[in-house]
């Protein structure tokens, strides 16, 4: 919600200061931001009396001097021989309505009308409209304005089920769905109740001869609607979060008395509806209850008198206002109460921790530490997946249709992750998940499922460098956890997915505890401590490689040349290690070949870029001693 | 004896994978809450709107069960849990006062943008004993805050709104640049909570808390966009070895 602090002055007669204000509103739970004059607070969804310059000021009251009182009508009002239906009394248990007309409109405004439609850089739209937008800003009660003269008949307030259309004073022309609170009168639905007005009975520039709407409708029949509708209610905002029970008298009078200081009043009659007399809330005055709550020591006198200063009445019990529909109990004063003192300042305390004497199992811990020492990377997939199977779970309002159900395998999802990297040059890939899986058959049913994929090289170094990950990788790498593992092993056809890369792929799935209780796990060893690196922005862009072969005689080149290399530092080199090492005793002879990857963050790198990098790795590498490079042209 | 010279072969390193990285944080923060005495326990992703708002004092009218927070599925038999809070629910039906509980898991919300996931993890605490305080709550908070962003972080308590805990509160640290940053919510359990889990409110109180894994996470790590933790990418994972 936007105010502006010159509006909210009106209110306080203290100085305000933006940075305290600011301070002072987090304090009470209106997290704000202040730029020049407009103070944007976000409020929570339980303090709909918040939604206005009066509510704001209510609550400031606590910590400033303030005028609460905004001068209104006093006069009694002629009764308004309107016919008038309420046949949703629940949904609305309180409605006025005022017809007001003038003789002349105005040629401007005043200047504290003026000025909320300029500070708030808002649209003009009639007078009427405007004031009862301005109303709305000031006190928090929509009302919505009829021109009186294009009323056909009585006015019926009712929840239906109609597929009718109806135009809103906005144009938009929306088709009715289920239930829905409407105002007719004899021919049209004038009126989307509590959300927005229909174009046949809206306020023109030349609206002389107004009916002013001012109602309470209860939250849940407005609830959802404007979303449903796509429609952008300031009301509907409103309602949702809740106005008060009592206001919606009060906001009339202060209406007439806006429109008296910019015209003439002709004609004035108020129409009064009310099934139900309100009451207000009651609750023990004991601080004791709060301190209990909140670990303090408050006194019951500094107690009342904040509660005082927030509208509550004292008489033996408290007195909720009746715009604090939030408050209930006795948790819901002992709030009030911390966020008048500052939630800051109330001390910690310590407390007994229960002792829980189960003991944690591991054995989920080990495998992931055991895959993770063995190359493997855990992923995390989102479960939303084109429904493929009869049992998976339907979602009823997905994101989109592709994601209309809950995926019923873990292993769709590691292929998708195999595709992602292969396409990002990435030739060796271990992945594993552990996530449950959900089906409906009679019921519904959930597991917790491992699955596992390999493919592409066994590693980056030259032991494994030309070995491929296979059915026998899995079967020998489980083996170390005593567990036969090839009866469960699948090879996944590549035809199904979009890929030039050859590389088989092996993979298995298989239900967690099933699993974990036939692996021997006693030998791994948990060392997981976190490091919290900051994290690099990885490159969008492809990267490539090129290999290079050193051969020589001396063996302490070996060592030489790899410490080089590993000190070697370009931006744009991101990885190298020796994929080929070979010894040929008989005629002496090492051979040393290091693959180098490069990419760059900006954009992708050229080959005369690589080039240049491996020009300058080279010639370091033959002032290491006696080097040949087989292929190089000198 | 001929001398032989030994030689040194290049260096051989074994690739290391790593464990995910949100998973990497939600055990660091389950491990040191089970330090304290907290009981880790589990729940269903795909829970009744029963245990989901109702129990947990989430009335009719609010925003969260609109369908548009909401995924809703199998004929709306059934919700993708929106939060933890379902799993404490059944913890405290389940057992007698005192006790202490955290649950972690994946939670689901209808959002999709480089801010908010469909789905995301989150860290729940429940505690219910006789005379439990909000300066209670207050010790544990900053235990957890000083365990995950050190001793001499500035924090901040500010009032804020669950339905299932009053008073509740919004915690902020201050980053390096001064910029208050939201890290967690917490709050003294609703006795209509309490009531609704068949715990005597007149008896028993308690707090609760619930923290944000993927939020932790973008801070310690420094992940601008939450969507690099779900795109299975082992450029991005192999930084979290």
């Amino acid at each position: 919600m936007k105010i502006c602090e010159r509006h909210l002055r009106k209110f306080i007669l203290d100085d305000l200061d933006k940075e305290t204000l600011s301070k002072k509103l987090v304090q009470l739970g209106h997290e704000n931001e202040i730029i020049n004059d407009i103070i944007d607070i976000e409020l929570t969804p339980n303090r709909g009396d918040c939604l206005s310059l009066l509510g704001i000021a209510r609550d400031l009251n606590v910590f400033y001097k303030t005028n609460l009182n905004l001068p209104i009508y006093q006069n009694e009002i002629e009764h308004f021989n309107l016919q008038f239906k309420n046949e949703a009394e629940t949904e609305c248990p309180s409605i006025n309505f005022l017809n007001i007309s003038v003789k002349n409109l105005p040629e401007k405004y005043i200047s504290e009308v003026e000025s909320y439609f300029i500070d708030l850089n808002l649209k003009k739209n009639n007078f009427f409209t405007d004031i009862s937008n301005y109303v709305a800003y000031e006190m928090g009660q929509p009302t919505h304005c009829y021109d009186s003269e294009k009323i056909d008949g009585s006015i019926t307030l009712s929840k239906e089920n109609t597929n009718e259309n109806f135009l809103t004073l906005l144009d938009q022309d929306i088709s009715l769905k289920g239930s829905s609170l409407i105002f007719r009168d004899n021919k049209n639905i004038i009126n989307l109740a509590g959300i927005i007005g229909g174009k046949k009975t809206s306020c023109g520039s030349q609206t002389k001869n107004v009916i002013v709407e001012s109602a309470y409708f209860n939250p849940e029949s407005i609830i959802g609607k404007s979303i449903k509708y796509n429609i952008n209610s300031e009301a509907a905002h409103k309602f949702e979060r809740g106005v008060d029970p009592l206001m919606q008298e009060k906001a009339l009078r202060r209406f007439i008395y806006l429109v008296e200081q910019h015209v003439e009043i002709e004609n004035l009659k108020l129409y009064k509806y009310s099934n139900a007399d309100f009451k207000n809330n009651e609750l023990d005055s004991n601080i004791s209850n709060i301190n209990k709550i909140l670990g303090t020591d408050i006194k019951q006198e500094d107690y009342l008198e904040i509660l005082v200063k927030l509208g509550f009445k004292i008489d033996g019990k408290i007195i909720v206002p009746s715009y604090r529909f939030d408050i209930r109990h006795q948790n819901d004063l002992a709030e009030e109460i911390a966020r008048t003192i500052g939630y800051d300042k109330i001390k910690p305390i310590d407390f007994k921790p229960i002792i829980n004497t189960s003991t944690r199992d591991l054995s989920e811990d080990k495998l992931k530490q055991f895959l993770k020492d063995n190359g493997f990377y855990e992923v995390i997939n989102t479960p939303f997946a084109k429904k493929s199977n009869k049992n998976s779970i339907t979602i009823d309002n997905p994101l989109d249709i592709n994601k209309n159900s809950f995926r019923s395998d873990l292993s769709s999802s590691l292929i998708s992750n195999l595709d992602f990297n292969e396409k990002r040059q990435k030739d060796s890939i271990k992945l594993f998940e552990i996530s449950d899986i959900y089906s409906l058959k009679d019921e519904l049913m959930y597991e917790k499922k491992f699955s596992i994929l390999v493919s592409g090289r066994q590693g980056h170094n030259y032991l494994e460098f030309t070995k491929k990950l296979d059915e026998d990788y899995l079967v020998s790498l489980f083996r170390k956890l005593d567990f036969d593992i090839k009866p469960f092993i699948s090879s996944f056809d590549r035809q199904k997915i979009d890929s030039k890369i050859k590389n088989p792929i092996f993979l298995f799935e298989i239900r967690l505890d099933e699993f974990i209780n036939q692996l021997n796990l006693n030998n791994v060893e948990l060392k997981n401590k976190i490091k919290f690196k900051p994290y690099k922005e990885i490159s969008e862009y492809p990267s490539t490689y090129r290999d290079i072969s050193f051969a020589f005689s001396d063996t302490a080149l070996i060592k030489k040349l790899e410490n080089i290399i590993d000190k070697y530092d370009n931006i744009s080199l991101k990885e190298s290690f020796v994929f080929d090492y070979y010894n040929d005793i008989k005629s002496n002879r090492i051979k040393l070949g290091f693959r180098f990857i490069f990419q760059n963050q900006e954009d992708t790198l050229t080959d005369e870029a690589v080039d240049i990098i491996m020009d300058e790795i080279i010639e370091i590498a033959l002032t290491q001693g006696d080097i040949e490079i087989p292929g190089l042209n000198k | 004896m001929s001398d032989v010279k030994k030689i040194i072969e290049p260096k051989l390193s074994f690739d290391q994978g790593s464990i995910h990285p949100i998973n990497q944080v939600k055990d660091h923060i389950i491990s040191f809450l089970e330090s304290k005495g907290f009981l880790h326990i589990s729940g269903p992703e795909i829970e009744t709107e029963k245990y989901n708002f109702d129990m947990l004092n989430i009335e009719s009218s609010h925003p969260a069960r609109q369908m548009h927070d909401t995924f809703y599925v199998n004929n709306k038999s059934h919700v993708l849990r929106t939060h933890t809070s379902p799993v404490q629910i059944r913890g405290m039906l389940s057992s007698e006062p005192p006790i202490s509980f955290i649950s972690a898991g994946k939670v689901y919300r209808k959002d999709d943008d480089s801010t908010h996931l469909p789905m995301f993890h989150q860290i729940e605490g429940i505690y219910i004993n006789e005379n439990v305080n909000f300066g209670n709550l207050k010790s544990i908070i900053y235990e957890i805050i000083a365990f995950i962003f050190g001793s001499d972080v500035d924090i901040r308590f500010r009032p804020s709104y669950f339905p299932f805990t009053e008073p509740s509160a919004e915690v902020d640290i201050r980053s390096k640049e001064g910029k208050w940053l939201e890290v967690l919510g917490c709050g003294i359990v609703n006795p209509i909570v309490l009531k609704n889990c068949k715990i005597d409110s007149n008896k028993f109180s308690g707090f609760a808390f619930g923290l944000g894994i993927e939020r932790i996470a973008m801070l310690k790590f420094g992940v601008n966009d939450i969507r690099e933790f779900y795109k299975s990418n082992l450029d991005f994972l192999n930084q979290f070895k």
